[in-house]
């Protein structure tokens, strides 16, 4: 019984003049987004391999001179990622490259400079197909699955048979699923194929586990607005009241849950912003530098007896010694106490953004759409787990270059009580072709769920409750 | 020879609303296999409602409703079984043809695996046009959409049949064909409850007519008694009369 209610409800779908509507958007748009957006990655490639190029020439180029002067900086780039094909994420809003110097390291230009003002309305990417087309879509088919045949009158003809109440529901929305579902597959693969056909290296790595992920998330995701959509039909006798109530929960969850969500945290818990950080570390790092300078200078006349003496001769004093001793200790503190600071503002600042970022995402997850990108997101690689790694690999070179290069060439700056300043060099050997190397920990597909655990329940959510209450809704309901 | 049991039975039926309108009030009703049963009535007077409780779409407040014996509240799908129903906009689907629709409903009543040429004979019993077989139901005239509709009940082959005003809005050629294939399912055996508000073709098909007003059954008459009444005005003064509920 089940099968012909599933059969005839393709049936009544592949009839309507919906379906074939759908089908063309769903197979125009699918491919059509993954081969701009493969075109993107292309371009993405070159550009980072370019720059790669020019920064590994400019790293080769290092003068002696220029370190001591303190005016060497080195660009870090991230390399585009495979999956912003499918997902952008933050793919486009975090910066391209880091600079780091001696005094730390600032962001450079994001990826949305270069976009056009028409990317300010979203960029069409395959989350986005799913996320505003196809969530919309499964809820205008799921409209009128019940409602439909409530206002008809064919509910009181099939419930005039004896038939479960249960096995026409799980009937017609599965059917009317199937009916949403197949156009997509359909879509999904000749994307795949599209793709295959230019080369994108899809088989590379857990890619082919990221993009199964993705084509499960999406049809769950799918599968959710059409239980959605049924639940409203089931509570509605007419077609028309349910298509204003589906309406009224598609904008609530796309367009207001996910931007409230994010303007709630950013009032509750306002933050500071990375350049502020940046600035504020920079001062620190000059006002260390500062009272390093002036006790250097004060220890000076203390073990040399006078501004003018010029220190170290031809021949070693014992002033020498103790001066040598005290410099080491004095720098040592001070290379402590910054990196101290700096360690305690980028901890702060951390947890600043850890805490805005979770009242953010955790309201924002009362909208299936929001766990859904975010979920997405994270399998692509694109989203939260990306910018953490990338924030982690930021710092984590910044110490490295400080170690490998930035602090090999000592500026001894000694500010003496008499206001004059004495200005000393040491250096220690710098071999350029040993520089680190600006690299970013992958994410594993594994870490995304395990991460993402409230999305899941998110979705999970999403998936049962509406199935549920469109169960009892339809079980109580009193055919007239 | 031995009384016959009721297919459809009645039994001290009451249905109040929600909203505290009382539908049915005290029901008692029995029909015969082979015995047409039409229950006249102004809108209102609860004859709908007394088919919804005994297809099950709405519960009793009291009193049990039985088909073949069944009671119907009990064992809804078990009682569905032995029922078809036909009412007065026959519910189809628009997109489907007559045979698709045919097929479905011939399904959901339990006829797996007929075949094409089966389904045809069925529409063609109940005057069908041939070319119409496979022609999209929303293009259908009430008419056809009814003759259609008595298909899907004869297909399922159940043995109580129930109409809600299957004649309502047919022209006369077409209500007289479907006051045909009703004699042909009484000679059948089938027991048949029609609530009509056509008074000259109740006389004519009915076994027994009964009057229903505010949920009562206010008079019953068989057609022998009827041979020697006039049921328009038997109708139109039980209309006329005080309400019945204060």
């Amino acid at each position: 019984m089940l099968k012909t209610i599933v059969r005839k409800e393709l049936q009544e779908n592949l009839y309507s003049y919906r379906f074939p509507l759908f089908a063309i958007i769903c197979i125009l748009l699918v491919p059509l987004g993954l081969y701009v957006n493969n075109l993107n990655y292309i371009k993405s490639v070159r550009d980072y391999n370019e720059q790669m190029r020019l920064a590994d020439e400019a790293v080769a180029s290092i003068k002696m001179q220029d370190v001591m002067a303190g005016n060497v900086s080195i660009k870090g780039f991230r390399p585009p990622s495979l999956l912003s094909i499918i997902s952008q994420g933050f793919e486009s809003a975090l910066p391209r490259f880091y600079v780091f110097s001696p005094d730390g390291y600032m962001p450079g230009e994001s990826s949305s400079g270069e976009a056009s003002i028409l990317s300010v309305q979203g960029k069409i990417d395959f989350v986005f197909l799913i996320q505003m087309v196809l969530s919309l879509v499964g809820l205008l088919f799921a409209s009128d699955v019940i409602a439909g045949e409530k206002e008809s009158g064919t509910l009181r003809a099939m419930l005039s048979n004896s038939l479960p109440r249960d096995t026409i529901l799980v009937g017609k929305i599965t059917g009317g699923f199937l009916a949403l579902w197949f156009p997509f597959i359909i879509a999904f693969v000749l994307g795949v194929v599209l793709l295959l056909v230019r080369a994108f290296p899809l088989f590379v790595g857990d890619t082919p586990a990221r993009v199964l992920s993705v084509f499960l998330a999406a049809s769950l995701f799918m599968l959710i607005y059409f239980a959605i959509g049924s639940m409203i039909s089931s509570s509605s006798s007419k077609t028309r009241t349910s298509l204003i109530v589906i309406l009224l929960v598609w904008v609530s969850f796309q367009l207001v849950i996910p931007r409230v969500s994010d303007m709630i945290a950013d009032v509750i818990y306002p933050i500071r912003t990375e350049t502020q950080v940046s600035l504020e570390k920079s001062l620190l790092a000059k006002s260390v530098d500062t009272e390093t300078s002036r006790e250097l200078g004060r220890q000076y006349v203390l073990i040399y007896g006078n501004e003018d003496s010029s220190g170290r001769g031809d021949n070693p004093t014992p002033q020498d010694a103790k001066w040598d001793a005290v410099k080491k200790e004095i720098e040592s503190n001070a290379r402590e106490r910054k990196a101290q600071q700096v360690k305690q503002i980028d901890d702060a600042y951390g947890r600043e953004k850890r805490i805005r970022q979770n009242i953010a995402t955790n309201l924002s997850l009362l909208s299936p759409s929001a766990a859904f990108a975010r979920l997405l997101a994270d399998v692509c690689g694109t989203g939260e787990i990306a910018r953490r790694k990338y924030d982690e690999a930021v710092r984590d070179h910044g110490r490295a270059l400080d170690v490998s290069l930035f602090s090999r060439a000592k500026r001894t700056v000694i500010a003496l009580p008499s206001g004059k300043t004495s200005l000393r060099f040491s250096i220690q050997p710098i071999d350029v072709k040993a520089l680190p190397k600006f690299t970013i920990a992958p994410a594993s597909l594994a870490e995304a769920f395990k991460e993402d655990w409230a999305s899941l329940l998110s979705l999970a959510f999403w998936l049962i409750a509406p199935f549920a209450a469109a169960y009892v809704r339809f079980l109580k309901y009193d055919v007239r | 020879m031995a009384k016959q049991v009721s297919m459809l039975k009645a039994d001290d039926l009451s249905k109040r609303y929600e909203d505290g309108v009382l539908a049915v009030d005290h029901l008692n009703l029995g029909i015969r296999p082979g015995e047409v049963y039409c229950l006249l009535g102004a809108n209102g007077a609860g004859k709908t409602t007394t088919i919804n409780l005994f297809l099950n779409f709405i519960p009793p407040t009291t009193g049990t409703c039985y088909i073949k014996g069944i009671d119907v509240t009990k064992d809804p799908l078990e009682a569905k079984k032995y029922v078809s129903f036909v009412s007065e906009n026959v519910m189809l689907y628009g997109n489907f043809t007559a045979r698709q629709n045919l097929e479905f409903f011939a399904k959901l009543g339990g006829k797996q695996n007929l075949a094409k040429e089966q389904y045809y004979q069925v529409m063609r019993r109940v005057s069908l046009q041939e070319k119409a077989f496979e022609q999209r139901v929303k293009t259908f005239s009430k008419g056809m959409r009814q003759k259609l509709g008595i298909s899907i009940a004869i297909i399922k082959d159940a043995p109580a049949v129930l109409l809600d005003e299957p004649t309502a809005g047919l022209d006369p050629k077409a209500a007289e064909e479907f006051l045909e294939i009703l004699g042909e399912l009484k000679n059948e055996g089938k027991a048949i409850l029609m609530s009509t508000h056509d008074i000259f073709r109740a006389k004519e098909i009915g076994d027994r007519v009964g009057i229903m007003k505010e949920g009562r059954l206010v008079m019953e008459r068989t057609r022998e008694e009827l041979q020697y009444e006039d049921l328009v005005k038997i109708y139109i003064d039980y209309m006329k009369s005080e309400p019945l509920t204060a």
